[in-house]
């Protein structure tokens, strides 16, 4: 139901910390839109802000083409799910609910409409009587999304509302963030830590380190085309691996140079860095490890590499390795295929083959960090 | 069989040191009470009026007690009673006040405010008393007119004392008044139906304590009877019988007044005793 | 003196670190006290810099403003009210109208006064139509003092507010200038209860703090370089005036003529000061292990009836101090009950002489104190000693620690670091502590080296008890009590300061969060 503008938003603290560098960004209506990035960098400081929650060091927010900077929360059309619930440990589940319909003086029957009505959606009509600490986990987490949905704002925030819940339950509602979504057809801004979470629920991703916005994308965007290192490390688990090599041009051909092996780039690739004019330097591979081939002999193109650690996941290992360079590697083998003879060759100390698809390689300046190809 | 030996050996040290701890609580139960069991009973004694070596009465009566009432201390006790429920309601108020302030809002004076009050607090209180004595003495506020002024001083300066109730508050998480911010109330309402329903025991913590001030305070409630009867306190009152002059008449009324006083604060001490715990507990960690 | 590296350190015997410990604590302290210094020299240049800054905003408001906001300089909320702002306007106007009557009617008067504190005393008459003699009062220096105070707040507070209205106008402008319309005056109303809701709270406790603490704190401070006592109460008989640092030199001199009774003011202060550090040492720390012992006591396991053995203690909190302590004290009197179980025991022959004997009575006092205090402190160790992690406790049983070892290195150091900035507190609340000493003794027994002018002097008077009876004894030398709780600050803003510097729990009130 509406859009979100951030122009040049600036947070700094009393202390001169700044925790928000001029952040940009169109939210388009009906929009999911998730901040991720590690703790500290600023994610949950910008939609405090658009939240009303902290004040604006510079810059404005605006919500739907009115510039909210200076308007109190509750006169901002927003409404927020907190991390840790932030529920009213004196109020039955109704109450907690009712709470903003009633401090805008809506008549009783219509606040029992609207709450039961969100409690029907939620599937937490059973407990509307009870006090939250009788509550579990995840009741809790609904009744503050049923607290949030009352409001009928024009675009919801949520801070971090999964973390305090388990592994399972968090997967759970997860897929129910995503039918809420549905059934709201609303505006979100979503913040969290978990590049899974920010990869399953969000429209596009805006990725954040150290109060600067590192990428902005879609799930396949930055996942695909990481346009530095650390969108690169950030997104993908487990992590992509990182290779010290040398990039080669001969004639019109570039080669990544690693221990020995040379691995011409696809025409793409190629097309790319030429139009850029890129000479031979020094560059970090990335290749993740759902991408890296493994194979149990010696063959072109293939780098030996030993076998630190087997972690053994079900369906799938995973091989951490080291290189001759002592790059540490980390690897995906599917367990379906794997003969007797070559299990017992996964053990500590042994050797194994790997190689990379061109495709699949990611080549960054270890300098500035940045993708050559995308960044 | 040696195994089982020392096990005989830990269990039997045990015990032992769990008798010898038993023993130590009750003589120390004993000395503990004694002063209280003392003053009961010397409060029913009749023969005398002094203080005497013994504590059994040989002859006992209710006579201290009748004899109280010919005397100025039903109006003491009035005064106390008078200035220590007023001081309860208007001290809450403004300890609340202050400490809800001091631990939700970051305002810019925040932390000169609170050292300027640390600074404050070094300063011996009674100091300020020679100066309170003759503004409150301008205002026609002491001698007879003792209460009014008295509870003037000891709720004037009660914001300085906001250290136990701002660590509870501190407790309260701060997402709770964001919640309530975005749902639309006003920092007032957030007070009122967030804050305080969920401040049960320090409210009450903060009553108790209140309340139990004036009952003991003998220096301020000195100071502004000045010497009048009509406008003293019990202390100021009940001390005076204990005079050099006095002590041969009525020590024993004196022991008969101290129980009147002391039988309803404690029983109300005693059942809100949990909250007092609380409240003490967390302001010594908090500091 | 250099301090070492860690490893250094990790290589000492046991004995050398702990003297290396409190070497370290003893040379940190002249650090300690400077860093404070230089910490108040930051902050006063700090105060300038801002006064500067002010100063030139105020400046630059003047020179960059309207007609509306030149004026206002002038006429204190003019600019609000020319911009619609009506009861901001209002308030403002009313303010410096109140502010100028007052300095003309009154204000101007007490101001002029204040540096003589008056010329004329009491003078008497007579009066031939009645043939009597009457005494006419002229000038009061006590109303002069106060009121002279009150009117220097009353300055300061309008300098405060016509600053405000200043930075009021720039703000307006700047509003004005983006377009957007000013605060109305049911807005500035609905903000009290809102975002500037604090305000409203702190509004009643503050400005009784203001005129029952700050300003006789601030009046009593200005006592101390007069000579006002009992014989120049500044009205009735004669006026006082200012003395300078005379009552300083008095307190501090060594010299025994003019002394209390045989001996020195500074003698008689040392004394005082002397026994108030070892008392309120004594009262904290006995209260505190003892206590803590038996928290530590009810709580062991097999131990049965542990809320009864609680209650019982806990009594003597409930009861009010006058009433148990003023009978305690009776009790251990020459006639009292305990001398007299003791004769009737036959184990003494005479009394034993509790409150007459001046180490007897301060051993007595101190005695007395822990039956007061224990109860508190078990309450107060109980809850925080549950608190203590047990895996604590079975991991260092695991590595073979008996029970003394695990209070040593465990109960002990937890305790200490959670209740320091109580035990704080604690130490300077006890040098403070009026109600046991004056119960118990009334400060008793006399000591008759210091026994005259400065209000009888007792062996265990504490410096507020000696400041009591100053201030009610027939001379109410009220400048020398002055002088002695300026002191008693000294002493305690010192203690608190050093200790500050060295305990790590009190430094940060986020640490506790």
């Amino acid at each position: 139901m509406a859009s979100v503008k951030l122009t040049d938003v600036k947070k700094v603290y009393d202390n001169n910390v700044t925790a928000v560098h001029d952040f940009n960004l169109d939210i388009k209506d009906k929009e999911f839109i998730v901040f991720v990035g590690p703790s500290g960098c600023g994610k949950s400081t910008t939609l405090r802000m658009v939240a009303g929650l902290e004040d604006i060091s510079g810059g404005t927010v605006e919500i739907d083409g009115v510039v909210v900077s200076d308007l109190q929360p509750k006169d901002r059309a927003i409404s927020m799910v907190f991390e840790k619930y932030a529920l009213y440990p004196h109020m039955t589940v109704y109450d907690n609910i009712a709470f903003s319909l009633r401090l805008k003086k809506v008549p009783e029957d219509e606040v029992f409409e609207r709450v039961t009505n969100a409690a029907q959606v939620l599937g937490i009509t059973d407990y509307l009587t009870r006090k939250p600490r009788a509550l579990s986990g995840g009741q809790r987490q609904r009744v503050a999304i049923g607290r949030a949905m009352v409001r009928n704002a024009k675009v919801f925030l949520m801070d971090e509302p999964l973390s305090n819940l388990d592994a399972k339950l968090r997967n759970q509602m997860r897929a129910e963030i995503i039918l809420l979504r549905q059934k709201l057809d609303t505006t979100f801004i979503y913040v969290t830590h978990d590049q899974t979470e920010a990869m399953t629920l969000g429209d596009r991703i805006v990725i954040m380190r150290d109060g600067f916005i590192e990428q902005v994308g879609t799930p396949q965007e930055v996942f695909e085309t990481p346009v530095n290192l650390f969108v690169a490390g950030f997104i993908g688990s487990p992590q992509m691996n990182f290779l010290k090599a040398k990039l080669v041009k001969s004639g019109d051909q570039y080669q990544v140079s690693i221990l020995g092996v040379n691995i011409p780039l696809n025409p793409d690739q190629n097309a790319a860095l030429l139009a850029k004019g890129i000479q031979d330097q020094d560059i970090t591979l990335g290749v993740r490890p759902e991408h890296t081939a493994v194979c149990f002999d010696s063959q072109a193109n293939a780098i030996p590499c030993t076998i630190n650690v087997n972690e053994m996941m079900g369906s799938e290992l995973h091989l951490h390795l080291s290189s001759a360079h002592n790059d540490r590697i980390i690897v995906r083998l599917p367990t379906m295929d794997l003969t007797h003879d070559q299990r017992a060759q996964l053990s500590y100390g042994n050797t194994l083959y790997i190689t990379f698809p061109a495709k699949a390689m990611h080549l960054f300046d270890p300098k500035s960090e940045r993708s050559l190809i995308y960044g | 069989m040696s195994e089982a030996k020392r096990h005989m050996g830990l269990k039997a040290s045990r015990a032992l040191s769990n008798t010898a701890i038993h023993a130590l609580l009750i003589i120390m139960s004993v000395i503990w009470l004694i002063p209280f069991i003392c003053i009961v009973l010397q409060s029913f004694r009749v023969e005398s009026t002094g203080p005497v070596g013994y504590v059994v009465p040989h002859q006992w009566g209710v006579d201290n007690y009748t004899k109280l009432f010919q005397t100025d201390f039903p109006k003491w006790y009035m005064n106390t009673f008078i200035a220590a429920l007023i001081t309860a309601v208007l001290q809450t108020v403004i300890v609340l006040c202050m400490s809800y302030t001091l631990s939700r809002f970051r305002f810019k004076m925040r932390q000169p405010l609170m050292r300027f009050m640390l600074i404050l607090g070094m300063f011996p209180g009674m100091l300020s008393m020679i100066i309170l004595y003759r503004i409150l003495k301008d205002l026609g506020l002491t001698q007879a007119n003792a209460v009014p002024g008295l509870i003037l001083v000891y709720i004037a300066s009660s914001g300085m004392g906001y250290y136990v109730s701002k660590g509870f508050f501190d407790t309260i998480p701060m997402s709770l008044d964001e919640a309530a911010r975005v749902d639309g109330a006003t920092r007032a309402q957030i007070l009122y139906k967030i804050i305080l329903p969920l401040s049960k025991p320090i409210v009450i913590y903060t009553v108790l304590t209140a309340f139990m001030g004036p009952w003991g305070d003998y220096v301020f409630a000195r100071y502004i009877s000045f010497g009048t009867s009509s406008g003293m306190n019990v202390a100021v009152g009940l001390y005076n019988w204990l005079n050099k002059d006095q002590i041969a008449n009525s020590y024993t009324m004196f022991c008969a007044g101290g129980v009147l006083v002391a039988v309803p604060v404690t029983v109300l001490f005693m059942c809100l005793q949990k909250y007092y715990v609380e409240g003490v507990t967390g302001g010594a960690v908090k500091g | 003196m250099a301090q070492i590296s860690d490893l250094e350190f990790l290589r000492l015997s046991k004995a050398q670190k702990t003297g290396y410990k409190i070497r370290r604590f003893f040379t940190g302290i002249p650090k300690a006290i400077a860093s404070f210094f230089l910490a108040v020299w930051h902050a006063i240049q700090k105060a300038g810099k801002a006064v500067g800054r002010e100063i030139s905003e105020i400046g630059t408001t003047f020179k960059e403003g309207d007609w509306k906001t030149k004026l206002s300089f002038l006429v204190m909320g003019f600019g609000s009210l020319a911009r619609g702002q009506i009861l901001r306007g209002i308030l403002f106007l009313l303010f410096e109208i109140i502010f100028i009557g007052y300095m003309i009617l009154s204000g101007g008067y007490w101001l002029s006064m204040l540096p003589s504190l008056g010329t004329q005393g009491p003078t008497k008459e007579y009066n031939a139509l009645l043939d009597v003699t009457v005494t006419q009062y002229h000038d009061n220096s006590f109303q002069i003092l106060l009121y002279g105070v009150l009117t220097i707040f009353f300055i300061v507070a309008f300098i405060y507010t016509w600053r405000v209205n200043i930075r009021q106008n720039r703000m307006a402008e700047k509003i004005l200038a983006t377009g957007k319309p000013l605060k109305s005056g049911k807005e500035d109303l609905h903000s009290l209860v809102d975002d500037q809701f604090h305000k409203t709270l702190m509004a009643l406790p503050l400005t009784g703090i203001l005129i029952f603490t700050v300003l006789p704190i601030f009046f009593m401070i200005l006592v101390a370089f007069t000579n006002y006592d009992g014989t120049h109460n500044g009205y009735t008989n004669n006026l006082f005036t200012w003395v300078g640092l005379d009552n300083f030199n008095t307190l501090l001199s060594w010299d025994v003529t003019g002394g209390a009774g045989t001996q020195s003011y500074a003698a008689t202060f040392g004394e005082v000061l002397l026994w108030t550090l070892i008392w309120a040492f004594f009262a904290t720390f006995t209260n505190y292990f003892l206590g803590m012992f038996v928290a530590m006591a009810i709580n062991k396991k097999g131990i049965r009836f542990k809320k009864g053995w609680r209650t019982i203690l806990v009594l003597t909190i409930a009861i009010p101090q006058f009433i148990s302590l003023l009978y305690v004290s009776k009790m251990f009197a020459k006639n009292g009950i305990i001398n007299g179980f003791l004769m009737d025991m036959g184990w003494i022959k005479t009394a034993l002489p509790f409150w007459e004997k001046p180490n007897w009575a301060r051993i007595t006092v101190i005695l007395i104190n822990i039956w007061i205090g224990i109860p508190y402190l078990m309450l107060i160790t109980t809850g925080i000693l549950m608190n203590i992690p047990a895996d604590l406790y079975e991991s260092a049983r695991i590595d073979g620690a008996n029970a003394w070892q695990q209070y040593r290195k465990i109960t002990l150091p937890y305790m200490l670091f959670v209740t320091g900035p109580y035990l704080l507190t604690s130490f300077t609340g006890n040098m403070n502590n009026f109600n046991v000493i004056f119960l118990l003794t009334g400060g008793a027994p006399t000591n008759p080296a210091a026994s005259s002018a400065a209000g009888a002097v007792g062996y265990t008077d504490l410096l507020i008890t000696w400041l009591f009876k100053i201030t009610t004894g027939a001379e109410s030398q009220y400048y020398l009590a002055s002088v002695i709780g300026i002191l008693v600050f000294v002493v305690v803003a010192l203690i608190s300061l050093i200790v500050y510097n060295v305990m790590p729990s009190i430094k940060n009130e986020e640490d506790f969060r």
